[in-house]
């Protein structure tokens, strides 16, 4: 990943604001930390700070056409670059970078040619012939953009809300899949897909099909000059993708110049569910697999930092991000700057556990929608700042725009979780890679069911934020709640816990109004609370609320206990609290 | 280089404490981005940032003896560990690091371990069963550190200032070659070098022996489990190191995890001096060598953050870290995370310029003292700060103790520049590696006169700063300047400049009292100003103002606007074409 800053028209192009806007453009430099530029035209600034994954040597940015009337910082992959390159003949290319494309795109087609790039970004782009400007972001929103306006009559892009928010006097999360012009001075929607409209498709489910397509999307995404690996935590997702990526790995430029195996990590708790898993993966695929191992004391230290970077109070995002944060950054320490992950895969399938619950198709499959499109308030947003924050970028083979295209025109009917003929979730995915001759992972992994990800680091982990946040919150204070915290209320004291350290960290009403509230259980949008009525009590949002589902959730929850009382928790984790989250998921187990 | 933060007996246990520490520690994550520890006693914190050199996978700290009654946190590299490790044999070691020994050295013979250590370092040791602590710096403070107190009773402790400067009543640097012990509450010098009294040496000079003195540096020094690289300017002191170490570079661990052929970095403005200089040297030795370039509006536009990383406003010491810091974030974003600097020679063997008006031995060599006791405030402090911005570590193998004591014993006689008897400055190590069977160097090269690092990196860099820093400073604000900062006034615009930026990151009083002042030409002591009378008259502490002393001494120039194209100039009769451009950066491997 990269990290941008664009200011355009800010009224004022003085040494001092030249120096702002490289102070803060520093605060992304996380986010790209290989090396930094800065484009000033008149009172326009365009700034960068590169990860450099492809063309290090000199894709250094802001990037421009043959004149260098054309300016763009990009933050992102495209995919297609080479593909694009060769529709632009008449063009000169300065650098190896996959984003230089983009400049010259512009030339040729305006602003239409968006539609074209296959990939993630994130980017600005300045006509200087007419100081016009462009801003634009992937369909789903795998990379972050913000956008905010001054009083100057300004108008600001950043990666990270942390560059504007204390300059910008409103400011929003840009909408993925969008395009701002300042031409026409407003956001419209470019990303137009079939699913989009939420109709009911009805093409029949073929599996190989939908494998051909998310081979498509893996093999795109080895596409790198640079060390890389595979996040795997053992869970059906990450274990496609680590199958996928290390049976193809042989193919590309990569894998010969850093060894032909692949590098797999998980993170957990020590004796964690994923960790096993992840373990019997990587032996089964025989990567080089890094297990990583971290205590509640250390996720507890990093809460802050974690909330600082991913810029969310949502209690499932925090939860989430910081396994994933810490483990970024010992993956980078190892010289790894890019890994596949397995994010998108649940909402595209309907793969968590509350999907059980799907009244219909056509509910299910409008559940689904809406889930993709909140991708970037949540899966997106997490696994996109944990990794950047550390300089690392992840790549997300199941939002490939094709594989989505493909798997969302299926008739809903197949992805339907059905006991009856042993169709557990995500079930038409699995089929797709169960291949007897030559198989993608060992049958009991490809039906296997796995934790929702902060389950899976460890039980104790949700355990000990829910003491940590109690020890730190008092009742008096979350009486209060609403009177401090009107809009998106915490309900819980680990919500209050996270949603005080983000007030500090980002004060302004405009960033508040960033982060999604609303009912939810299990991860579920709205909407599909309504399916079940018992589920409008249970204010846990995480995977284990969603009960009666998880077949196998007595067995794993039983392994992990030893492990769980060895944990270094500092507050000794409590045995009783335990005993009854074992008894919560398995009183109403099926 | 890692990062460390102590605090100790700040009478506050709480999360609310812990997580201050954990906020200041995170200050100095740049030292070391590869993970973060913090350890807790009571009302005494151990912070960690790491930067993993030796054993990557296990060293993580704090660092522990057996009983974990005894913890440390480090900064550094202990080049004896494996010999130290021997002498302990009854203890158990948990990590394969390298700081690893110090826990189990401290329960062994007390403080005076420290003596015993070979390497940079800095470090705090608690030990918690009477709850005193232990705070030592390494010979020549070639890791940075402060130290300050709360008014709450606590002692702080941090690689560098930021760590400390807003949670503490008064700081200082912690003086090198020293050691706090909290029992004795006081300082105690442990470096007791035959150097330090500043007494004339009189051995006479061997050169195989300074040779050997310098392998042997080197050697040490390529202790590493990571890949690393050369900083090579092209003058004597990088070329040296370059040299040596691509001597022995074949038999290292790093050379069979990482290839055998040894990486090198240069940096400079396009058509640099310097970046010929090290062209040529790197052809000769065969190295992979990396050019850096960069404009000046790129180093203009990162000033501010390299005042923020070095902390300092020394004129000298800014101008050098700029390119410094710009090419340590290449070189970081190439993998490499530990290079070998030719930092130290210039003190031990009087290499600058002004050095050629030394008036007698004894004057020479009393300088040469004074530079090395005060470079943990120049050039270490550049080194170290300029990489760790970006997690990189430096090594000087110039300032190894044994390769100092052998260096510092010579007669001074010999060091004296001697142009009747064909001695440039540095002779005496030039001779020592003037090889005629097994040339480490071509003879021009070994015999070079060389530019001073601000200079070789492109002459309009300094005139290009001087230049940005007459725009934004008035001749008003210099007026006032002696009012506004009474302590180390700044004399020149282009200082009042930095000074600004200074005060703005580190406001407090204790912070500017760090940074020397004090008159200086050329780099020299305020003491040796005294050698010419002409000197104190002229402000610019660079290396072109000990003029005519250099035998290519060139005319002077005109001053360079910061921004758009300079004309071609001609200096030294070669002509230089400059382009200030909007950012850009180009590499060449």
């Amino acid at each position: 990943m990269c990290g941008i800053l664009a200011v355009l028209g800010c009224v004022d192009n003085s040494h001092a604001k030249r120096s702002r806007i490289i102070e803060l453009s520093r605060r992304l430099r996380h986010r790209g930390p290989d090396w930094s530029g800065i484009h000033c035209h008149e009172d326009c600034y365009l700034a960068h700070q590169r990860l450099a994954i492809v063309d290090p040597t000199s894709g250094d940015q802001p990037l421009y056409n043959e004149d260098k009337t054309i300016i763009v910082t990009v933050n992102g992959e495209i995919y297609n670059h080479e593909e694009l390159r060769g529709k632009l003949k008449s063009h000169q290319f300065r650098t190896g970078s996959d984003c230089e494309v983009i400049a010259h795109l512009y030339e040729e087609y305006g602003e239409d040619f968006v539609d074209m790039l296959d990939g993630m970004f994130s980017f600005v782009l300045l006509d200087t012939r007419d100081k016009s400007f462009i801003a634009a972001r992937d369909p789903i929103g795998i990379t972050p953009l913000y956008m905010g306006w001054g009083l100057d009559g300004s108008i600001w892009f950043a990666s990270e809300m942390k560059a504007l928010s204390d300059d910008c006097e409103r400011f929003m999360s840009f909408l993925p899949g969008h395009i701002y012009s300042s031409k026409c001075g407003a956001l419209r929607r470019w990303y137009n897909p079939p699913w989009y409209s939420e109709n009911i498709p009805s093409a029949p489910y073929d599996p190989l099909v939908l494998r051909e397509a998310f081979e498509k999307a893996v093999v795109k995404r080895l596409m790198t000059d640079v060390p890389f690996g595979v996040l795997l935590s053992g869970g059906l997702d990450s274990s496609l993708v680590a199958a996928v990526a290390s049976r193809h790995l042989a193919e590309v430029k990569s894998a010969r110049q850093w060894g032909s195996k692949l590098h797999t990590f998980c993170i957990g708790l020590k004796g964690s569910p994923d960790l096993k898993a992840a373990r019997e993966v990587a032996d089964y695929l025989g990567t080089l697999h890094h297990e990583l191992h971290f205590t509640v004391q250390e996720g507890i230290d990093a809460i802050e930092e974690v909330i600082y970077h991913i810029e969310t109070y949502d209690v499932t995002t925090v939860r989430a991000s910081t396994p994933m944060f810490l483990m970024s950054r010992k993956i980078k320490s190892l010289g790894v700057k890019m890994v596949l992950s397995g994010e998108g895969s649940d909402e595209i399938f309907g793969g968590y556990l509350y999907f059980h619950k799907a009244p219909n198709k056509e509910e299910f499959h409008q559940e689904t929608c809406r889930k993709i499109k909140a991708l970037h308030l949540y899966d997106c947003l997490r696994a996109n700042k944990s990794t950047s924050a550390w300089g690392v970028e992840a790549r997300v083979p199941f939002l490939d725009k094709e594989f989505i295209n493909v798997a969302m025109n299926i008739d809903p009917e197949w992805k339907m979780v059905r006991p009856d003929l042993c169709r557990i979730e995500k079930w038409i995915l699995r089929n797709a890679f169960d291949d007897d001759k030559n198989p993608y992972l060992p049958k009991h992994i490809l039906y296997r069911q796995k934790e929702q990800f902060s389950d899976g680091v460890g039980y104790s982990w949700i355990d000990g934020l829910k003491d940590h946040a109690n020890e730190h919150v008092s009742d008096a204070m979350l009486m209060n709640a609403s009177f401090i915290y009107p809009e998106n209320t915490p309900t819980t004291k680990e919500a209050y816990y996270y949603r005080t350290i983000f007030e500090r960290f980002f004060p302004k009403n405009a960033a508040r109004s960033t982060v999604p509230g609303g009912p939810s259980v299990a991860c579920s949008t709205a909407k599909a609370v309504e399916w079940d009525a018992a589920w409008s009590k249970n204010p846990d949002p995480s995977g284990r609320a969603a009960l009666g589902v998880h077949a196998a959730a007595y067995d794993e929850k039983v392994a992990s206990l030893p492990a769980v009382n060895n944990s270094s928790s500092p507050n000794g984790l409590p045995q009783k609290k335990l005993q009854e989250g074992i008894v919560e998921a398995t009183a109403t187990s099926v | 280089m890692c990062g460390i933060l102590a605090v100790l007996g700040c009478s506050d246990d709480s999360q609310a404490k812990r997580v201050r520490v954990l906020e200041l520690s995170r200050r100095l994550k740049h030292r070391g981005p590869d993970w973060s520890g913090l350890y807790q006693h009571g009302d005494c914190f151990l912070a960690h940032q790491r930067l993993a050199i030796i054993d990557p996978s296990s060293g993580d700290q704090p660092l522990f003896n057996e009983d974990k009654k005894i913890v440390v946190t480090v900064n550094g590299e202990i080049y004896n560990h494996e010999l130290l490790r021997n002498r302990l044999p009854n203890h158990k070691f948990q990590t394969g690091s390298d700081c690893d020994v110090i826990a189990h050295l401290y329960e062994e013979y007390g403080e005076d371990f420290v003596e015993m250590l070979d390497g940079m370092f800095s470090l705090v040791l608690l030990d918690t069963r009477d709850n005193s602590f232990i705070v030592a710096r390494d010979a020549i403070g070639i890791t940075s550190l402060y130290i300050g107190w709360g008014l709450d009773g606590s002692t702080w402790i941090s690689s560098e200032l930021k760590g400390l400067n807003d949670d503490c009543e008064h700081f200082e640097a912690f003086p090198p070659g020293q050691l706090y012990s909290s029992k004795a509450g006081g300082m105690r010098r442990w470096y007791n070098p035959p150097w330090f009294s500043e007494a004339i040496p009189s051995t006479p000079y061997d050169p195989l022996v300074l040779r050997r003195a310098f392998e042997n540096a080197v050697i040490k020094r390529l202790m590493t489990d990571v890949p690393f690289g050369v900083l090579l300017s092209g003058g004597l002191d990088s070329s040296l190191v370059a040299s040596v170490t691509s001597r022995y570079f074949a038999s290292t661990k790093a050379a069979k995890l990482w290839g055998t052929q040894l990486h090198s970095f240069c940096v400079g403005l396009e058509g640099s001096p310097d970046l010929k200089a090290a062209k040529e040297v790197a052809d000769y030795l065969g190295t992979i060598h990396h050019e850096f370039h960069f404009t000046v509006q790129d180093g203009i536009d990162a000033i501010e953050d390299v005042i923020y990383h070095i902390e300092t406003y020394d004129v000298t010491t800014i101008r050098a870290s700029t390119p410094m810091f710009l090419m340590s974030r290449k070189i970081k974003s190439l993998g490499v995370k530990m290079v070998i600097s030719g930092e130290g020679s210039d003190e031990i063997f009087g290499g600058y310029l002004y050095f050629h008006k030394a008036p007698n031995k004894e004057e020479f060599h009393r300088e040469t003292c004074r530079k090395i006791k005060a470079l943990h405030q120049y050039d270490c402090l550049r080194a170290n700060k300029a990489t760790s911005a970006w997690g990189l570590e430096a090594r000087v193998p110039f300032l190894d103790k044994e390769f100092i004591n052998v260096a510092m014993d010579i007669e001074p006689e010999w060091k004296m520049i001697k142009p009747d008897q064909g001695r440039i400055e540095k002779w005496v190590l030039r001779k020592a590696f003037d090889d005629e069977e097994k040339p480490y160097l071509p003879k021009h090269i070994l015999y070079r006169q060389k530019e001073q690092f601000s200079d070789g990196v492109g002459y309009s860099w300094i005139d290009g700063l001087k230049a940005h820093a007459a725009e934004n400073v008035t001749d008003k604000m210099m007026l006032n300047a002696s009012h506004i900062f009474p302590h180390n006034t700044p004399t020149t615009k282009e200082a009042y400049y930095y000074r600004m930026i200074f005060e703005r990151f580190f406001p407090q009083n204790s912070a500017r009292l760090t940074v020397p002042g004090g008159a200086s030409v050329a780099c020299s002591t305020a003491k040796a100003v005294e050698w010419d009378s002409a000197w104190s008259n002229n402000l610019d502490p660079s290396g072109r103002a000990a003029l005519g002393v250099h035998v290519q001494a060139y005319e002077p120039e005109l001053p360079a606007a910061a921004a758009g194209k300079v004309p071609t100039k001609i200096i030294n009769k070669m002509p230089r074409m400059v382009e200030i451009s909007a950012a850009e950066l180009t590499i060449r491997s």
